[in-house]
């Protein structure tokens, strides 16, 4: 269908999406085109508006202002013919925990409107490609979550979709489930415009071939892996845990007359160990330092180590920083 | 058209995954039954000895009335509890699983959504109905006597009040997302119309008129009676279709809310 085109198409376009919620946007003034061949990382903290992007975009509901095209077709304009050319995956996988994995993948082929006479032979070959063979006759409510989130991406997949919109895939999955979850969403990639949506760094970098931020309902920043990492790699954490409160205020102090730390902070208390922690750059490493001086006066020292900061570390420092808001390339 | 039967028959076939739905239909099969029996042996017992209950002629009752329009009077009180039940997981449940947000996704509108989840109810409640029609055999068999013409207007006349308790009940299910909250509205709702049915006998005015008249069970009375009146056809249709079309219009509403 999608193969007369002579160049990679966009077949994903949002231009000026706003979206409220009473008062609050949720999404304010969003525009980004998604090509096909395209992975695309939406990144963000908690509450920035990936999901709403999202639902926009599988027409889950309508924007407030603005226009969504799936393959040139407004969503708002032809629903079914837009909807029909997405596969949606959502945050929480929600089945019907007391239908069979066949029986509800063909429901689900039957819905998205796949003809009978290639049912079967259609649904056989998603089940395959996600793994699900040895399963089509188990309770879906019996699965575990890696097998319900094979299942969520089955029908996603149903009736061979142009686009392909999962929201968080990997959450609460284990190691090997995520690197097999990432080796599908990677095959798929191929042929397909893909939006997936993550708070985990590493992730973006192994499967993004590009990487929107988005912040407030706002996209903050977009471009390359590359391009991305360069702009957050000046910044890593280093996390203290010393033994006695007394000690803090000291600690405190060493720290403070330390050149080149920023955001320093106690993080937490447990019975009686207190965590610090704070930024620094990446170029010098600062422990042994640290260590030395503490050691010197006193402070119990029990744990230091240097930590990749958080994807929310990052932002609020480049937030901070107003390094955020200007575009890539 | 294929993606509404597709609908329908996954929640025809969802009554059955569970054993909610199971023993819903055991419990109305057992429940009128007994009540079968009991009419039946009432009626048996007033026939040998007509005159001890005041009656002379007793070739003035007619079995069809006395055992079939009762036995349909006293199913349409079954339905104040079957229908919360077999309604109560049609949205509210799906909401609560969240599994609607999918289905909202599919090349689906709207009204496939609501058409499909009543009619799989509906095809449900018509299962159920079913058993219903081996008491024919049974009252024949020990040499009972009645008219088909009455029986199939009261076979028709308790589907057509099942049919507008059940699309009431799927709207009410559909404004919340806990099942139990569903049922226990439903039952409300069933009660209040119940109750309307009564107004009549407690006082009179234009008011009465009015709450009589909304009554579904004002106008299942005349199947049982074995009357076939238009009216009584066109208020259970238009019952049917007004909740039909709030259940649509709460549907839609997550458009505009969140």
């Amino acid at each position: 269908m999608s193969m007369n085109h002579p160049e990679p198409s966009n077949l994903i376009r949002f231009e000026n999406v706003s979206k409220k919620y009473g008062a609050f946007y949720a999404l304010r003034d969003v525009s980004f085109e998604v090509k096909e061949g395209e992975i695309v990382g939406l990144l963000g903290p908690n509450g920035a508006g990936k999901t709403t992007v999202m639902r926009t975009l599988s027409g889950f509901f309508p924007p407030t202002s603005g226009r969504v095209f799936v393959r040139d077709l407004e969503m708002a304009k032809h629903p079914h013919k837009a909807k029909r050319a997405i596969g949606y995956l959502p945050e929480t996988v929600s089945l019907y925990p007391d239908m069979r994995v066949i029986e509800y993948l063909r429901f689900v082929a039957k819905l998205k409107g796949v003809p009978a006479h290639e049912l079967r032979g259609h649904v056989r070959s998603k089940m395959s490609f996600c793994g699900l063979l040895d399963s089509g006759h188990r309770l879906i409510g019996r699965l575990s979550k890696g097998y319900r989130q094979r299942v969520g991406l089955a029908q996603a997949l149903m009736a061979d979709p142009p686009v392909l919109v999962l929201d968080e895939p990997t959450t609460g999955l284990d190691p090997t489930q995520i690197k097999e979850i990432r080796e599908l969403i990677r095959a798929l990639g191929q042929n397909r415009a893909v939006i997936l949506s993550t708070h985990i760094l590493p992730e973006v970098s192994m499967l993004c071939s590009r990487v929107m931020m988005i912040n407030q309902g706002q996209i903050l920043a977009s471009g390359t892996v590359r391009e991305l990492a360069s702009c957050l790699e000046d910044r890593e954490a280093i996390h203290i845990k010393i033994k006695d409160k007394q000690d803090q205020d000291r600690a405190l102090k060493i720290l403070s007359l330390l050149p080149g730390i920023w955001n320093l902070k106690v993080s937490e208390e447990v019975r009686g160990e207190t965590f610090i922690s704070f930024e620094t750059s990446p170029d010098e490493d600062l422990r042994p330092r640290i260590t030395k001086l503490f050691v010197e006066q006193g402070v119990s020292l029990l744990e230091i180590q240097r930590l990749q900061l958080t994807l929310e570390d990052i932002f609020l420092g480049l937030l901070r920083e107003g390094k955020l808001g200007r575009r890539f390339p | 058209m294929r993606k509404v039967l597709t609908i329908a028959r996954k929640e025809f076939s969802s009554c059955f995954h569970s054993w909610l739905g199971v023993l819903m239909a055991a419990l109305f099969f057992l429940a009128s039954g007994i009540f079968f029996v009991i009419l039946v042996l009432s009626y048996s017992k007033i026939s040998m000895n007509p005159q001890q209950y005041g009656l002379s002629n007793f070739s003035g009752i007619n079995q069809t009335q006395y055992i079939f329009g009762s036995f349909f009077s006293n199913l349409s009180i079954m339905l104040l509890f079957l229908v919360p039940i077999l309604t109560m997981r049609s949205f509210a449940e799906e909401k609560r699983q969240e599994t609607l947000e999918l289905l909202f996704t599919y090349p689906l509108s709207d009204f496939e959504i609501v058409i499909g989840k009543q009619l799989g109810i509906l095809l449900f409640f018509g299962v159920l109905l079913l058993p219903l029609s081996g008491y024919l055999a049974v009252f024949r068999w020990i040499g009972g006597e009645f008219d088909w013409g009455p029986v199939s207007l009261g076979f028709l006349g308790f589907w057509l009040l099942g049919a507008a308790y059940l699309a009431a009940g799927v709207f009410i299910s559909s404004l919340t997302k806990n099942p139990i909250v569903s049922a226990l509205g439903t039952f409300s709702v069933l009660l209040v119309f119940w109750i309307s049915d009564w107004v009549d006998d407690v006082a009179t005015g234009p008011w009465v008129r009015i709450f009589s008249e909304l009554s579904p069970l004002a106008h299942y009375k005349n199947f049982t009676l074995g009357i076939l009146d238009v009216q009584d056809m066109v208020f259970f249709g238009f019952f049917f279709f007004y909740f039909l079309f709030l259940t649509l219009r709460s549907i839609e509403t997550r458009n505009w809310k969140s």
